[in-house]
């Protein structure tokens, strides 16, 4: 079985890895120290002390609060949206494209969407700016909650791992 | 050794990324292998050093032989991997413009050659390699020739002059020039081509231009472009190399014209116009090797399996032929080279064995150890178990004697390795998890050939198997038992195969050109004859370049056999088949005729006869001329048959085997002291420097005069 450094797991998260090791754990099966090294990886690369359960996002992940333990979604920055069953884009900035003007700032023209049918809605951390999200819905459609994981099960069932403490 | 007084007339050279062997054939047909530690600065000297290491069991030197030597043939992976690392010369491109990223895009297909299928399956997976040319050396000029070759936008000829002059200052080192449908009117590219030189010339630039109708006058323009850069891009430099080993011969005396092995399955010139079609030759050598055998023996039919470290490689020889890919890929690229059709999958005796930790069962490959074999050499620097690894577990290697004693194995490093990794989390014992590896392997590569014999129509049953390359001998019982070949057959120069295979190739140039011809069922005799007045003129055409090439090496065109062929389809299908044409020269509708029942007829041999289907019509997709000179090819050795019973010398000893859940001991041979008529039961292992061969228990081989080992199921 295949085993890999945090090194490249480090260098894989920032883009990094060359293509052959890259391209083998992609075609391998994953080994089983690797999302307990992930999580390890980017731990390493926030300042804040609570403990990272799952990412969501480049910058966004579910923690552990280090204070209270409850599981919220917190950004990069220590910037907290909520707890983690909630869904962290309606406390977020947002910021609609829906307008031909506000398309064209993105797209070289005649090539955006007809605003009429589909608009662009990005998501901010409301400290320190970072994008978090984009969708592309029809414009009266709902905010979209992308993913509810189920963190128990995740831990317990398919990593083997004991399930993080947690505030109710 | 032998009596001396036979001249060594032939060598076949191998030069791969690791080793270099050497092939030498003396006139009674008794043959030398050598081997040498390739060295890419300079491989003149692994051949000089190569061919030093086996006419040593000769007790002679290279002055004295190379001067004796009438044929030499080279074939290697220098080319390959110039083009794998992106080592080849900075090349400039002219297209049409607007089709710019035509090469960077490749297809699309491009980005997941050569993948195993789970690979191609994702899409995270795919990947677009570096382009040869890079955009900032690609320049486009307005032209355009519609699919019929009408010329609807003429070249603007000073968009040529400026883009020369660009492609100059950015670096350029050679020149490629392809336009769409340049194969169907040649005109604007040649024009091109022409403007380019003139304004080099007026730049006082000395740099090749390659024009792509001038070398692959085919459909396809991804696979023509690609095909095109790569002369530049890497057959120029490999000419260079191919001049040094050339010039190093001469130093010792060397008389003969030093040729190498080709796509096409002929040999060519170093000093050859189209050289990237020497970027695959050795696994083509064991084919054309397997072919010569077979002619010899009056084997028709004949299943070539070459078992290598990293992958297995079968072709099929049907009737004598053997099958001609017209635009395959190579090195991730498509291309229109004619290959010598071969079926690949990534498993061989050194692929890395892992367990799924999911599903817990065996994975084998599509990585291989390579060169570093597996975690029994200690200075391998691996830990991952390699298919090696359970060989010499199991007792089938002789770890003393790997590669000739050339390294020492540890077979107890091995045995950890796969306790840790295999049996343990399998709760198996470490002979068993062993024998599991190479059972699976076995059945992989049983079905494959199975599978690719049956999926083409044919029953293993009419067909002989051959079976060659460095591992070949120690599989060759367990991925043939119970298929039902004929026969089985492993040369004693099993590992020497291919380099022997490249010696037996003609001196046989191959030029292709796309042509559309498509006729009715009932044509008139007027449109027939029309139809073979377009294919003579493209015979015509190709027939030239062949001669200028024989013309180069200083034949006479008198002294040319010149074979015409074409590849023709029912109107509509998708495949066509390659003819050899039973006409010399098409004018009439008669030879028209002909020209349709040697295609039928291939159809029905090749499909069945019921498939055949001339209502709807007859298409010629393709020219082809073949050009052949007459060359000295290896005779086999014969020799007195002396019975069943071996020499008491031959045995070695004997030692412990594992197989079916219990150790028994096998007796050693040593391949060299079996004699022709002498049978061997197993269990047994046959062993020399360079290859083992396995006899299990149920088994017996018997020794022929040529030094054919025919392997076959006793009860």
């Amino acid at each position: 079985m295949s085993t890999y450094t945090k090194e490249q797991v480090k260098h894989l998260v920032e883009g990094k890895l060359d293509w052959d090791t890259t391209m083998r754990m992609l075609s391998m099966p994953k080994d089983r120290e690797r999302f307990t090294q992930y999580l390890e990886v980017l731990q390493s690369k926030v300042d804040w002390p609570d403990r990272i359960l799952l990412p969501l996002g480049p910058h966004l992940y579910i923690v552990q609060s280090a204070e209270d333990q409850r599981w919220i979604v917190k950004c990069d920055c220590g910037h907290a949206f909520c707890d983690h069953s909630d869904n962290w884009k309606l406390h977020a900035n947002i910021y609609v494209r829906d307008t031909e003007e506000a398309m064209a700032e993105v797209y070289p023209n005649l090539m955006a969407p007809d605003t009429q049918w589909q608009v662009y809605r990005e998501y901010y951390c409301p400290s320190c700016g970072v994008m978090h999200d984009i969708e592309a819905p029809t414009p009266w459609y709902p905010v979209i909650h992308d993913f509810e994981p189920d963190i128990e099960t995740f831990y317990e069932q398919w990593l083997g791992l004991p399930v993080p403490a947690k505030a109710a | 050794m032998q009596a001396p007084n036979h001249r060594v007339e032939v060598m076949g050279i191998d030069a791969g990324g690791t080793m270099t062997d050497t092939f030498f054939v003396r006139g009674d047909g008794r043959f030398v292998v050598g081997k040498a530690q390739s060295n890419p600065g300079d491989e003149s000297f692994a051949i000089l050093e190569s061919s030093q290491d086996a006419l040593a069991h000769w007790d002679r030197d290279v002055d004295a032989v190379y001067p004796e030597l009438v044929t030499c043939v080279y074939s290697g992976t220098a080319m390959l991997n110039r083009v794998v690392q992106r080592k080849g010369l900075e090349v400039g491109l002219i297209v049409n413009r607007g089709f710019e990223q035509v090469h960077s895009m490749g297809r699309a297909i491009q980005s997941y050659l050569g993948y195993a299928l789970e690979d191609r399956l994702h899409l995270n997976t795919h990947r677009y390699d570096e382009p040869l040319v890079p955009l900032s050396r690609t320049r486009g000029v307005t032209e355009r020739t519609d699919v019929q070759g009408e010329i609807v936008i003429p070249l603007r000829e000073d968009e040529v002059r400026r883009a020369t002059r660009e492609l100059v200052e950015a670096g350029a080192k050679a020149i490629a020039i392809c336009f769409l449908q340049s194969h169907k009117n040649e005109t604007s590219e040649l024009r091109a081509r022409d403007l380019c030189r003139e304004e080099l010339a007026r730049l006082g630039v000395d740099i090749p231009v390659f024009a792509s109708v001038d070398y692959y006058p085919q459909r396809k323009e991804s696979h023509r472009m690609n095909t095109t850069i790569l002369e530049a891009y890497a057959a120029e430099p490999s000419r260079q190399t191919l001049k040094k080993v050339s010039e190093r011969f001469r130093k010792h005396g060397a008389k003969f014209d030093l040729r190498v092995m080709a796509t096409h399955g002929g040999t060519i010139s170093w000093k050859a116009k189209e050289l990237a079609r020497t970027i695959v030759s050795g696994p083509i050598g064991g084919v054309i090797g397997s072919k010569l055998l077979g002619e010899a023996l009056g084997y028709e039919n004949i299943a070539c399996s070459d078992i290598g470290g990293t992958s297995f490689d079968m072709a099929l020889i049907t009737k004598g032929n053997f099958a001609i890919a017209s635009d395959p890929d190579m090195a991730r690229l498509v291309l229109s080279l004619p290959l010598v059709a071969m079926d690949s999958v990534g498993a061989g005796a050194g692929s890395f064995v892992r367990l799924d930790p999911y599903s817990g069962a065996i994975k084998l490959g599509p990585d291989s150890a390579g060169y570093r074999v597996g975690t029994c050499w200690p200075d391998s620097g691996l830990d991952t178990v390699s298919v090696t690894d359970c060989h010499v577990v199991l007792g089938y290697l002789n770890p003393e004697n790997f590669l000739g004693g050339a390294i020492q194995l540890d077979v107890q490093r091995a045995r950890d390795h796969i306790q840790a990794q295999i049996a343990g989390p399998m709760g198996l014992s470490v002979e068993d998890a062993a024998a599991g590896v190479i059972e699976l392997l076995d059945l992989q590569l049983r079905e494959y050939l199975r599978a690719n014999i049956s999926a083409k129509g044919y029953s293993a049953t009419d067909f002989i198997c051959f079976s060659y390359g460095g591992a070949g001998p120690v599989h060759t019982y367990g991925y043939t038992e119970g298929v039902g070949f004929k026969d089985v057959i492993v040369p004693a120069w099993a590992a020497g195969f291919s380099a022997f295979g490249c010696a037996c190739a003609d001196f046989e140039y191959r030029y292709d050109k796309s042509v559309d011809v498509a006729l009715p069922q009932l044509a008139a005799d007027a449109d027939k004859a029309a139809a073979c007045a377009t294919l003579q003129a493209a015979w015509d055409e190709l027939a030239e370049k062949v001669v200028e090439e024989f013309v180069i090496n200083g034949f006479a065109p008198q002294d040319i056999i010149l074979r015409p062929g074409y590849r023709m389809q029912y109107m509509g299908q998708l495949n066509d088949l390659e003819i050899d044409s039973p006409v010399g020269t098409a004018a009439a509708a008669e030879d028209w005729d002909r020209i349709v029942d040697a295609f039928e007829d291939t159809y029905a041999r090749v499909y069945a006869s019921s498939a055949r289907s001339p209502e709807l019509g007859f298409s010629v997709t393709g020219a082809i001329m073949r050009g052949l000179v007459a060359t000295q090819k290896p005779t086999l050795p014969e020799d007195e048959e002396a019975g069943p019973i071996p020499p008491a010398a031959a045995r070695i000893g004997s030692r412990p085997f594992y197989r079916h859940k219990t150790w028994i001991d096998a007796t050693v041979w040593k391949m060299e002291s079996l004699l022709p008529g002498n049978r061997v039961r197993g269990p047994a292992i046959i062993e020399s420097d360079a290859t083992t061969f396995v006899v299990p228990d149920g088994f017996e081989t018997l020794i022929d005069k040529h030094r054919l080992f025919h392997l076959r199921e006793v009860k």
